[in-house]
């Protein structure tokens, strides 16, 4: 019964989303383009670093490759931008499966690092990549119609969400869950470990792509340093973790509301916003690290004491 | 107390040939040969450090044997790696226990069920599973709990519950009675006799001696990695060798 | 020749990455702390070191004095009042709350000291040692100096005294090194200080060599992450050798492949080492 209301809920929401186009400003639509795609990036991560447990820091290279697809396919070879959204896609997971099999087995802050330098390095293969346009970048065809991305980004996010919402139910998540809490545990439980692993990363490379790919047409330039930019690592994990890792709709919570703060803080302290936003972070991080989700049911059972809660459970 | 007394010998589940582990230098479990019979239950013992959970290791599949051979069911599997052979039938208990720390009981016994022999394709089904063994191991009404807010002897049920929701063949218990007091040691044989009454094989690392005359049909022994005697409890106790390995070279 | 001088450039410039690393290591060996602000630490340094010239005609290797101490007592209030809150919760948490921390250093330093370029320039910055038919640019063989030097005080504080003691024993069992009187937080808060102080030589020296800006610290952070894995978390010296090693691959790198591709070669290094040393980073993981 309370899944039912949960769902008819989500949905009133998706509808009235959908509706942002007739509803908001121009202003409002790019935010909202911008708050989406985020949203996308925080669920996918949530894939490989919420309910997997390998926190990375390379998905922006899924982004990037994404990103690239299009821009190639379209101002390169004058293909279609379905066609390009393939093309990345199928970038993405190839890259999912060839660098992960080697990084998925390792552990903890070693797994954050490599998925780091490979991010890092890729950015520097695209600016030496002439078909990609070098450092200079490719610029794409124009589209005039923000309304289209904006219901573009709004389906993408929908179906990563109902993605992650089939995973958590699935004998498949189960697994995931156990290889977070105790990976050897997990396997001599009979999960396939690294199986499992690679078609976490590689779902989450899927999304990310995609993503990559819808932003690219949107803005119609692309450069490595946009595309493989590595403070998105970062954004989307704050975001994730700060709406609740391991959740269905924690991530795109977290997206929202953090763009939503760094957009009402940007408008009004402009040059302090980046400031601000790095306190909000630090202060988040100490007394709700679980994230939003998390403290909503750490409210009902105990009220403000959840924050000293937190604090209690994890200082020295 | 031995079933298999008195009747013909059962189908060798198990068999161990040569089985080496080396560790840089270091040899952990050294030449160990034995066999395992269905519906047996083998007791394991031997002073610290005797290579006794690196054996179950290389049975469970953690480990990879440096040498030697491993036949289950007359099928080969030093070379699989753990998920295989949790499917095939084996299943484990860790000494240093490892519960999923996040979930609780019910999810924890779950898991076990989802990715055991058994495969249980609903969530639904494998739950239902989970709650009955919960039950059996005597959890049952700590089923919500989170398996980390559990205390030492509760988290032995749920270590024990969780290998069972696999539906194994075989079960590697390693020291599942260490710090109970002798009531407690006592309810857990009983379970493990119901366990081997259920038709599961099984294989016990024990320091309690009473357990393991108790339940064993038979002991080997291990000391520095290599097996030295195997015979039924009462003769293993008194051999001289195994009082020496534990208690050290007498003075002469 | 030509090579010869490639390669001591870049064990010169190899000297000063593992100084920068060397603070990195250090926190994250003992104190399992993984810091994404250490870029941001070397930048502060670099800046302290660069007012202290500009302002006050302070000699920088004299400033680099008053720049460690005061980012050893600033780093020791980071983590007796910030970090020491959330060291025992997922590791993921001390990246994000060190990555928060990073962004407000930054944008802080943007705000007070703006995005110019600063370089220290001493008046013997330009002049050079010519030895064997090579030079040495005498403020980059003085940072290399000051590296070796400084990790040699590391290694000393770690292994011959008292203090290295207690340091490393709370590291790896802090029930047992309270039960001996140790107060794990002060003792935390000093090896964060002494990472910080670290972290400050390594930006008043690099801020003779290269330029500093609020922004250096990112990539700067990267490389010392490149750099710690590399050379190890236990040994200072195999800090600063990984460190050489970086930094004679990219000497190399920029001679024959061009410069733009030296951040590949120290991240496909650094992933190479990993994914090749499965052993050795699984068990500290």
């Amino acid at each position: 019964m309370k899944r039912l209301l949960t769902w008819a809920v989500v949905a009133a929401c998706t509808v009235l989303l959908a509706a942002v186009p007739w509803l908001g400003d121009e202003v409002t639509l790019q935010f909202g383009i911008n708050a989406l795609l985020f949203a996308v990036l925080a669920q996918g991560w949530n894939i490989i670093g919420g309910y997997t447990g390998y926190a990375s820091f390379g998905n922006s290279v899924f982004y990037g490759l994404g990103t690239y697809g299009v821009a190639i396919a379209m101002a390169q070879f004058n293909l279609p931008f379905g066609v390009g959204i393939v093309i990345g896609v199928m970038l993405a997971v190839v890259f999912a499966v060839a660098l992960g099999l080697p990084i998925l087995r390792l552990r903890g802050p070693y797994f954050a690092i490599a998925s780091l330098g490979l991010s890092a390095a890729m950015g520097a293969v695209f600016s030496n990549l002439d078909i990609a346009g070098a450092n200079i970048g490719l610029i794409l065809p124009l589209a005039r119609n923000d309304t289209m991305f904006y219901e573009l980004s709004l389906a993408l996010l929908a179906v990563a969400t109902l993605s992650v919402a089939w995973i958590a139910a699935s004998r498949f998540g189960r697994g995931l869950i156990a290889i977070r809490e105790d990976e050897d545990a997990a396997g001599v439980m009979g999960v396939n470990t690294t199986l499992y692993k690679i078609l976490a990363l590689v779902i989450s490379a899927f999304f990310t792509a995609i993503a990559g790919g819808i932003h690219a047409y949107w803005i119609t330039f692309v450069d490595p340093a946009g595309a493989f930019d590595s403070t998105l690592n970062v954004r989307m994990i704050i975001m994730a973790v700060f709406g609740g890792p391991g959740t269905v709709f924690g991530p795109v919570i977290g997206a929202f509301l953090l763009s939503a703060v760094y957009e009402m803080l940007a408008n009004s302290i402009s040059t302090a916003a980046a400031l601000v936003f790095g306190l909000v972070i630090v202060v988040a991080v100490l007394f709700m690290p679980k994230g939003l989700m998390d403290l909503g049911w750490g409210f009902r059972r105990m009220g403000l004491r959840y924050l000293l809660h937190n604090l209690r459970r994890s200082r020295l | 107390m031995s079933a298999a007394a008195g009747m013909a010998p059962r189908p060798v589940l198990l068999a161990a040939r040569d089985l080496t582990r080396r560790f840089q230098g270091l040899i952990a479990v050294d030449n160990v040969s034995f066999e395992l019979r269905e519906g047996e239950i083998l007791g394991l013992i031997g002073p610290n450090g005797a290579g006794k959970t690196t054996l179950v290791s290389l049975i469970s599949g953690t480990f990879a044997p440096s040498a030697g051979e491993l036949e289950f069911a007359g099928q080969r599997i030093e070379t699989l790696r753990p998920y295989r052979r949790a499917r095939l039938g084996i299943a484990r208990t860790f000494q240093v226990m490892k519960p999923f720390p996040g979930l609780s009981a019910l999810e924890n016994v779950t898991v076990g069920a989802l990715f055991g022999t058994a495969r249980l394709s609903g969530r639904a089904a494998a739950r239902e599973e989970a709650r009955a063994l919960l039950d059996f191991t005597g959890l049952g009404h700590r089923a919500d709990q989170r398996a980390e807010d559990l205390g030492g002897p509760d988290r032995k049920r749920l270590e024990l519950a969780k290998a069972l929701a696999m539906r194994p063949r075989l079960l590697l218990l390693d020291e599942v009675m260490a710090g109970l007091n002798p009531v407690e040691v006592d309810e857990v044989v009983e379970l493990i006799l119901r366990i081997r009454a259920r038709g599961i094989t099984i294989l016990v690392i024990e320091h309690v001696v009473r357990a393991i005359r108790r339940l064993s049909d038979r002991v080997m022994v291990l000391h520095h990695g290599e097996k030295i005697a195997e015979d039924d409890p009462a003769t293993v106790l008194q051999d001289p060798r195994v009082i020496e390995a534990y208690l050290g070279k007498r003075r002469q | 020749m030509l090579l010869v001088q490639i390669i001591a450039n870049g064990v010169l410039l190899g000297g000063l990455y593992g100084l920068m690393a060397l603070g990195l290591a250090l926190v994250w060996g003992v104190l399992n702390i993984v810091n994404l602000a250490h870029g941001a630490f070397i930048m502060l340094g670099g800046y302290a070191v660069f007012w202290l010239f500009d302002l006050a005609g302070v000699d920088p290797f004299l400033g680099l004095v008053p720049a460690m101490l005061g980012m050893f007592v600033f780093g020791y209030l980071v983590q007796r009042y910030l970090l020491n809150l959330v060291v025992r919760s997922a590791l993921l948490n001390t990246l994000l709350i060190t990555f928060g921390l990073d962004v407000v250093l930054t944008y802080m330093a943007q705000l007070l000291f703006s995005a110019d370029f600063r370089t220290i320039n001493p008046s013997y910055a330009g002049s050079s040692l010519a030895i064997l038919g090579i030079t040495l640019p005498l403020a980059r063989l003085a940072a290399f100096g000051m590296a070796l030097f400084l990790a040699g005080l590391v290694w000393l504080l770690l292994n011959a005294t008292q203090l290295g003691r207690m340091i490393r024993a709370t590291a790896q069992n802090l029930v047992a090194a309270r039960l001996y009187g140790v107060d794990p937080r002060h003792l935390y808060a000093l090896t964060f200080g002494i990472g910080a102080a670290l972290a400050g030589a390594a930006g008043g020296l690099y801020g003779m060599v290269a330029q500093v800006t609020p922004y250096v610290g990112a990539s700067l952070t990267a490389k010392s992450f490149v750099i710690a894995i590399i050379g190890g978390l236990e040994n200072p010296f195999g800090v600063v050798l990984g460190g050489v090693v970086i930094g004679i691959a990219e000497s190399l790198a920029a001679l024959t492949i061009g410069s733009t591709f030296t951040d590949m070669i120290s991240f496909g290094l650094l992933v190479l080492v990993l994914v090749l040393r499965p052993a050795r980073k699984l068990r500290a993981a």
